[in-house]
């Protein structure tokens, strides 16, 4: 009890420390973040196009977002998007969770292969996207060389519409499959082995012990990892922009490289913040889902 | 049954054995050809059927690149942003954990400050890059480091902030009653007792600041495009009207990668901590 009000008058005798503690991150952060995305908020009801003019060109409503939503460039970004997003994250997860499955153990083996698995994970994603471009070269690219090999004429990835996406979706898994595999396999190690014992004594099937006894427990945080990789993977910019810089013509452009190339190459500053609110929108639901999923108290 | 049973397994460990070689393939052969790439002679680039195995290895795109003093100093521009993008996270990252944590607040605002977080962790970055470009033409600091080091504290400090707010949360207050009795100030109870202890969780943390720092392409490339260039735009311009050069490309990504997966080999543990962080807890 005395120590306890020892504890109780310092921490009231503490606490303009912690707010000096607390202070520098804060100013930094409300500078950095939440001044410009006020700013970006109030750029989008405005008209201005650098190339213009230096000032802001009037307030203008909503008709920024109007004319976002209706440009063909947009409504192709946001397509894009999703197809690239939906296919790199369902890939992801699924090779994700069976690597996890194939790479348990703790012999050094087996560490020595998760080791080597996770390396795409620590390139740099704009490396990875040079890196990518020179595989899928048609010509001299390996991946078109081994499938020769095999007598697969391969496709001219980057220059067709179609393979050009599929390019796109293959550099996302390739770079984050990893992530999956790191977290699915600590929620496997998790897993108190008693139960999958109890499984197999009452002659449960292996397949039958993962749909109903290990899926149900890993399905929480497998969600939170669906969530984080498909914002991650909506909000790349730089894997984009060294693999195919959103061709051939508008082909791989995504939403997020749609704003970039609208505000810091066409310097439209209103559309490009309009179009970013959009997106934003989304965005800030699919965060409090994972909001949701990380507290578990739903 | 039993050797049916055996014979099976046995196909079974085949089969995995098999899936981890060409897992392990797939992320080896692309990394092994950019090297190959990398020391290729110019004409053997576009030949067909392609050289995979160079006849001749020559290391003139490494020269050159060391002999133009802009890679030098892309060079030189990455590693101050990274060394003073990490030092001042950690120290204000550390501090402002400490004293969130310390400061006993109630459920529902730790519930908010995780939540924002979250929110500056994943929301569409590309909405304030233009205001921060604005703002750093405002303050003439375009083209200089420190637009990109500002820009990625924006980033990193949250990021620390919170990965160290869940290592002070499970650290027992007990720990520094024995130096709140001798009247040690909080100050020096931060520095002399809890610091020392977190150390392990600090390292992490400033391996991981300087991984995404030394990676970031978004802000760089957004308010440093000419002398305060960094190592991450070089890689990208390589790519440009008068077609791929790409043997300086492949150079370039060596020079780019091979820093990070000497770093992760290394510090793998921590590293590893630090990209799950926020999907796998501490």
């Amino acid at each position: 009890m005395g120590e306890d009000h020892v504890m109780t008058w310092h921490s009231r005798h503490d606490l303009p420390w912690l707010l000096a503690f607390v202070l520098p991150a804060f100013v930094i952060v409300v500078a950095v973040q939440f001044y410009p995305l006020a700013y970006s908020a109030l750029l989008s009801v405005q008209e201005w196009s650098l190339t213009e003019s230096q000032e802001p060109q009037g307030f203008v409503g909503l008709d920024n977002f109007r004319a976002e939503l209706g440009d063909s460039t947009f409504q192709r970004s946001v397509r894009n998007s999703i197809v690239i997003t939906g296919g790199a994250v369902i890939l992801e997860m699924l090779l994700g969770v069976c690597l996890a499955y194939l790479t348990m153990g703790s012999s050094w083996r087996m560490r020595a292969v998760r080791t080597l698995l996770i390396l795409p994970m620590v390139i740099a994603p704009v490396a990875a996207g040079t890196l990518w471009r020179i595989l899928l070269n048609s010509r001299a690219g390996l991946v078109n060389h081994l499938l020769s090999a095999i007598g697969v004429q391969g496709p001219e990835w980057l220059a067709s519409s179609d393979w050009a996406l599929v390019s796109v979706i293959l550099l996302d898994t390739w770079q984050w499959t990893p992530f999956v595999l790191l977290v699915a396999g600590a929620a496997i190690a998790s897993i108190p082995t008693d139960l999958l014992e109890v499984a197999a004594i009452d002659g449960a099937s292996r397949w039958r012990t993962f749909l109903h006894v290990e899926l149900p427990l890993l399905l929480p945080l497998l969600l939170l990892t669906l969530v984080f990789r498909m914002l991650e993977s909506l909000l790349s910019l730089d894997s984009i922009y060294s693999l195919t810089f959103g061709g051939p013509g508008f082909s791989t452009y995504t939403l997020t490289f749609y704003i970039y190339t609208q505000g810091l190459r066409n310097f439209n500053f209103g559309a490009a913040a309009a179009s970013s609110w959009i997106f934003m929108a989304f965005a800030s639901l699919s965060i409090w889902l994972a909001f949701r999923f990380q507290r578990r108290d739903w | 049954m039993s050797r049916n049973k055996s014979l099976s397994q046995q196909i079974l460990a085949l089969l995995r054995l098999l899936i981890l070689a060409i897992a392990c393939l797939a992320v080896l052969a692309p990394l092994a050809y950019l090297v190959i790439n990398s020391i290729k002679l110019p004409r053997e680039f576009l030949t067909v059927p392609p050289t995979i195995l160079p006849t001749e290895v020559t290391f003139q795109h490494y020269e050159e690149l060391i002999d133009d003093s802009k890679t030098i100093r892309y060079f030189r521009n990455s590693l101050t942003v990274a060394l003073w993008t990490t030092a001042i996270t950690i120290l204000s990252g550390t501090l402002a954990a400490y004293g969130l944590a310390r400061m006993r607040l109630a459920a529902r605002f730790l519930a908010l400050i995780t939540f924002l977080f979250l929110f500056i962790r994943f929301y569409p970055r590309v909405t304030t890059v233009i205001p921060f470009f604005l703002v750093m033409r405002e303050l003439d600091l375009l083209d200089t480091v420190w637009a990109i080091i500002i820009g990625q504290l924006g980033i990193t400090i949250p990021f620390v902030t919170w990965l160290m707010l869940v290592v002070f949360q499970d650290l027992p207050a007990e720990i520094e009653e024995a130096a709140i009795v001798d009247g040690a100030s909080i100050w020096q109870r931060f520095w002399r007792v809890v610091l020392p202890i977190v150390m392990p969780s600090v390292s992490a943390a400033a391996i991981l600041t300087a991984f995404l720092s030394w990676n970031e392409f978004l802000i760089a490339s957004s308010v440093a495009r000419r002398k305060a260039s960094v190592l991450s735009i070089a890689v990208a311009s390589f790519v440009s009207d008068k077609g791929i050069q790409w043997g300086p490309m492949a150079a370039m990504s060596v020079v780019m990668i091979v820093p990070m997966i000497i770093f992760a080999l290394f510090a793998q543990k921590y590293l590893i901590r630090g990209i799950t962080f926020g999907a796998v807890k501490g």
